[in-house]
């Protein structure tokens, strides 16, 4: 019994579609990115979700279903996303997949408006008579449905077509519904990337992920450790890429992956709007999400030159294509850090670096001399010698707590893992000062959170400052749609 | 069959539990707050939501019934006797018909979720348990699932089930009601930022956190209403929007207390894990319920006397350690702009150099000791776009409270950011000064500024006039 194909089972990254500067389709991106995932995957998913399909024309669909059957040259099964909001559109894409060469379609539940699931079923019936292997997909976050387990199991047993379903509700429940109904007549994928190894564990087929642009590697790693029995490197693994997936899955997703493969040499632009950089993605995230592809060995590190004033020293910095080649200017450089949430907790760091003999080596020396009620300042560690100053008046016996203990822990943790990371160059700390003007919110109450934040923040502060940025087209691009967070009523 | 009571209408006060420092109930305080309600309410609601009733002892709850009762000088006292199992409630509701109220108020049933039978069942049982009206309370903001219209319409034709209260704000199921209930029971609306629609629409009157702090506006609602006069009831309805936007959404009776506070009224703070301020009430909109009460008049404001600074421009940045003929040594780049009307006009002075000037000794500084009560702040755009060059926005006058201080960090900020970009975009700044320059603005801001937007765009302006003077014309203020 059942439609179950050989072939639809593994790692299939959801790909991204690479557009150019001005907004086309990059053909030669598209093709460099197949080339680098290839090796490591299963299957190809071009024009999913995660590939914008919802902002591509018909024709564009059907191209990048066309060179990715072209680039995978039979190594691997292509499933084309043929979803769309209409029956008709659907079939029409469906039809042009399989002429193009797919070995499936990814079809999402209709959405927007939202029929009842009858209509749904008999949707997916239409697509059925195409003749090609049909994946069904449910993707509640997007399409506002969620897919009855009834519904779904009644498709893959009435519709001859229907080879699996990809489920990227990260409902666990439901796919254990879907084992119970279903397991072994049609192959069945998880879509969401923080759940991966507990649902291969459970039963999954495979997966079809946004995060295997990026690491296809190492989801091959875990499916094949729970292929083997071996559940210990699973969770291993999936505990080391989680908080990564869970910047992808959750905050941006496709401006996520795109901006990690910028960040790893494979340029790939940006989404189409009304998505944009700094938007879901936010900037924080971006800062978190290029250390966990530094820690997972995605970013390398190539040496740079810092000239302090006269003096050049080098380091092994995790440079990304972006970096400076050569950093310079030492006398005062400026850089903001705000990580969050929550609210309360939220820490935000304006920070001052430079050399000993300028502005911010002389601003410490002087505030160190004077009195400072409520605005005691500490240096909190000698290299490089920095200065940890609060921006709020020091009240309480908590908000002192929190500023001297917590915040400065994280601020000094950000330090020396940034000194670790080769940003902070090891032969420049004796030459080189910093001010950390903290703000901790008054009504802050979780410890862990204060310091945690305050060490974000502070890695991203240092970063920014180094690198000189946001650089100038982040700030014109976004100039009219920032959204600043006091400026309105409550 | 049901008979609809007279008393179903008019304005109830969702009243507060006072509450001692040492967290016991403070009888002398509820009675103070009952006196100050009383004369503009047609009967009174205590422990309700807002008198944190799920924080109360069964004996509390009597108490403080009876001190309703007592209080009330004949008026009608509707008691909240809700809980979560139908026995605790029909106790609660025994009780409170012991201490002489007039009806009970009853939650659907919470925390875990009973099936429609379930919640029928519930009211059936206190209703036929208590011989006394009782007012069915629709929720959803706490229950997280509404008492569901088709159990309300069968509920309807219980005799002593006289009247429901939606909270809910949800106009859609208030009408819903309204169509199948409406013609056995009254509707009372319990959501204060919609009770003019809900007026309009059909139902007798309400009971809210916000009657307890401005009856009279709601008492002049109902009369407009009932003269058919919109135009006068929508300017009402209007005149208390933030507050009511403020009480129903950050807070409820944590934010109602703080009010009364301000009016002079001791309600105390609320029962723990509630916090007075810094939990679902910010700090910051603690501030904004005075601006409010201030512009209702319910409280005095404190007019601050303000003026523009008149020196030279090039005298103004004594804070900043930065003297006339520093500024021309160092050939630092001044301007200015002014722009607006009272109050929120805003003038702002720029002083912009190289960061190896003392400029950059000055801005170094300031973030180590920032001035007090006016502290500094670096510019951004929004948190993570920081706007570069790097600028200092330094407020010219003391930021006496969390409101005024706003003021600044918000839509000043954000104008001043965006003029910034502006210039860069146009060319007016060069490029080479996002390396190497740095900027400080000092910001006068009337304190009596009211109105975000305007400010917003006032300061949009006047850092544009200013930029505009520093980096146009030579750089030798």
């Amino acid at each position: 019994m059942g439609n179950k194909t050989e072939w639809f089972k593994g790692i299939f990254p959801a790909l991204v579609t690479p557009f150019t500067q001005n907004d086309e389709i990059d053909e030669d991106a598209y093709r460099a990115l197949i080339r680098h995932v290839l090796p490591h995957v299963d299957g190809l998913v071009p024009a999913g979700t995660t590939g914008e399909f919802s902002y591509l024309s018909i024709e564009e669909r059907k191209r990048i279903i066309e060179i990715a059957v072209e680039e995978a040259g039979n190594r691997v099964p292509i499933v084309a996303g043929t979803g769309a909001q209409s029956t008709r559109e659907t079939v029409e894409l469906t039809r042009c997949a399989k002429d193009a060469g797919a070995a499936g379609a990814l079809v999402v539940a209709p959405y927007y408006l939202k029929p009842s699931f009858n209509e749904v079923y008999e949707h997916f019936e239409r697509v059925n008579e195409i003749g090609l292997p049909i994946i069904l997909y449910n993707i509640p976050q997007c399409s506002g449905s969620h897919f009855r387990w009834w519904t779904a199991e009644g498709m893959a047993k009435n519709f001859e077509n229907v080879v699996g379903i990809k489920d990227s509700s990260g409902d666990l429940p439901f796919m254990e519904a879907m084992f119970e109904k279903v397991k072994g007549e049609i192959g069945i994928f998880v879509g969401h990337d923080e759940v991966v190894a507990a649902a291969l564990a459970a039963g999954a087929d495979g997966a079809i992920l946004a995060s295997a642009n990026l690491i296809p590697d190492l989801w091959q790693k875990i499916y094949q450790a729970v292929q083997a029995g071996d559940l210990a490197t699973a969770q291993k693994w999936q505990a080391e890429v989680q908080k990564l997936v869970r910047i992808v899955v959750r905050c941006g997703s496709t401006q996520a992956v795109k901006e990690g493969l910028g960040m790893m040499g494979l340029p790939v632009g940006d989404s189409r709007h009304p998505i944009m950089p700094g938007g879901a993605f936010r900037r924080e995230d971006r800062e978190e999400l290029r250390i966990q592809l530094e820690n997972l060995g995605k970013i390398g590190r190539v040496e740079r030159e810092f000239d302090l004033d006269g003096r050049v020293v080098t380091s092994q910095y995790p440079a990304v294509p972006r970096t400076p080649a050569r950093f310079e200017g030492f006398t005062l450089k400026v850089g903001e850090g705000f990580a969050g949430p929550p609210f309360q907790e939220l820490a935000h760091i304006d920070l001052l670096l430079g050399v000993k003999e300028g502005p911010v080596g002389r601003a410490i020396e002087r505030a160190l001399s004077e009195e400072r009620p409520g605005h005691e300042v500490r240096v909190i560690t000698e290299r490089p010698r920095t200065l940890l100053a609060p921006t709020v008046t020091v009240r309480t016996a908590k908000q002192r707590r929190h500023v001297y203990e917590e915040a400065a822990k994280g601020v000094v943790q950000a330090i020396e893992a940034e000194i670790g990371a080769g940003v902070l160059p090891e032969d420049g700390l004796d030459e080189l000062c910093m001010i950390a003007n903290v703000f901790v919110h008054p009504a802050a109450a979780i410890r862990q959170r204060v310091m945690f934040n305050n060490f974000k923040a502070m890695r991203a502060a240092v970063r920014k400052a180094l690198e000189g940025r946001p650089a100038l087209d982040e700030l014109i691009n976004e100039k009219e749609a920032a959204r600043h967070p006091f400026r309105y009523a409550p | 069959m049901p008979i609809k009571v007279p008393w179903m209408k008019g304005v109830y006060p969702a009243l507060v539990t006072p509450f001692k420092k040492n967290g016991d109930v403070d009888e002398d305080s509820f009675r103070e707050l009952i006196r100050h309600t009383l004369p503009n309410v047609d009967g009174l609601v205590p422990c309700g939501t807002t008198g944190e009733f799920n924080y109360l002892t069964v004996e509390e709850q009597k108490r403080l019934v009876e001190i309703a009762v007592e209080e009330a000088g004949g008026k009608p006292v509707i008691a909240g006797a809700g809980a979560s199992g139908t026995r605790q409630a029909i106790q609660l509701v025994r009780n409170a018909k012991e201490a002489g109220a007039t009806a009970c108020l009853i939650v659907t049933p919470f925390f875990l979720h009973p099936s429609d039978k379930g919640v029928y069942q519930h009211y059936y049982d206190i209703a036929q348990a208590v011989d006394i009206p009782i007012l069915l309370y629709n929720i959803p903001q706490v229950m997280d699932a509404y008492l569901p219209r088709r159990v309300v319409q069968d509920l309807a034709d219980i005799p002593n089930i006289v009247g429901i209260k939606d909270s809910s704000g949800d106009l859609t199921y208030t009408m819903e009601v309204l169509e199948f209930a409406g013609d056995r029971i009254d509707v009372f609306v319990g959501h204060d930022e919609v009770v003019l629609p809900a007026l309009a629409g059909g139902v007798s009157g309400m009971i809210l956190a916000s009657a307890q702090v401005y009856p009279e506006v709601w008492q002049a609602v109902i009369k407009a209403v009932q003269a058919g006069d919109l135009v006068e009831a929508r300017r009402l309805q209007r005149s208390v929007q933030k507050l009511s936007r403020i009480f129903c959404r950050y807070g409820g009776g944590v934010a109602v207390k703080q009010a009364l506070k301000m009016m002079g009224v001791d309600a105390g703070r609320p029962r723990r894990p509630l916090k007075s301020v810094g939990g679902a009430l910010l700090h910051e909109d603690r501030a904004e319920i005075r601006l409010e009460l201030e512009r209702l008049g319910k409280i005095e404001s404190k007019s601050t006397d303000f003026s523009f600074p008149q020196a030279a421009l090039a005298e103004r940045f004594g804070d900043l350690e930065l003297s006339a003929s520093a500024i021309k040594e160092a050939k630092l780049r001044l301007g200015t702009g002014k722009v607006g009307k009272s109050p929120e006009w805003a003038q702002l002075d720029l002083v912009a150099g190289p960061k190896d000037s003392p400029l950059g000794d000055a801005y170094a500084y300031q973030l180590t000791y920032p001035l007090h009560r006016r502290e500094a702040l670096t510019t951004i755009l929004e948190p993570n776009l920081t706007v570069r060059p790097a600028t200092l926005i330094l407020p010219a006058v003391e930021q006496m409270n969390l409101r005024q201080a706003n003021m600044i960090y918000g839509p000043t900020q954000s104008a001043v950011a965006k003029a910034i970009v502006d210039a860069l975009e146009a060319g007016v700044v060069p490029q080479t000064a996002m390396d190497d320059e740095v900027m400080v603005v000092l910001a006068s801001v009337d304190p009596r500024a009211l109105d975000r937007h305007a400010l917003y765009h006032n300061v949009r302006a006047a850092m544009t006039e200013a930029i505009e003077q520093a980096f146009g014309g030579g750089s030798d203020g």
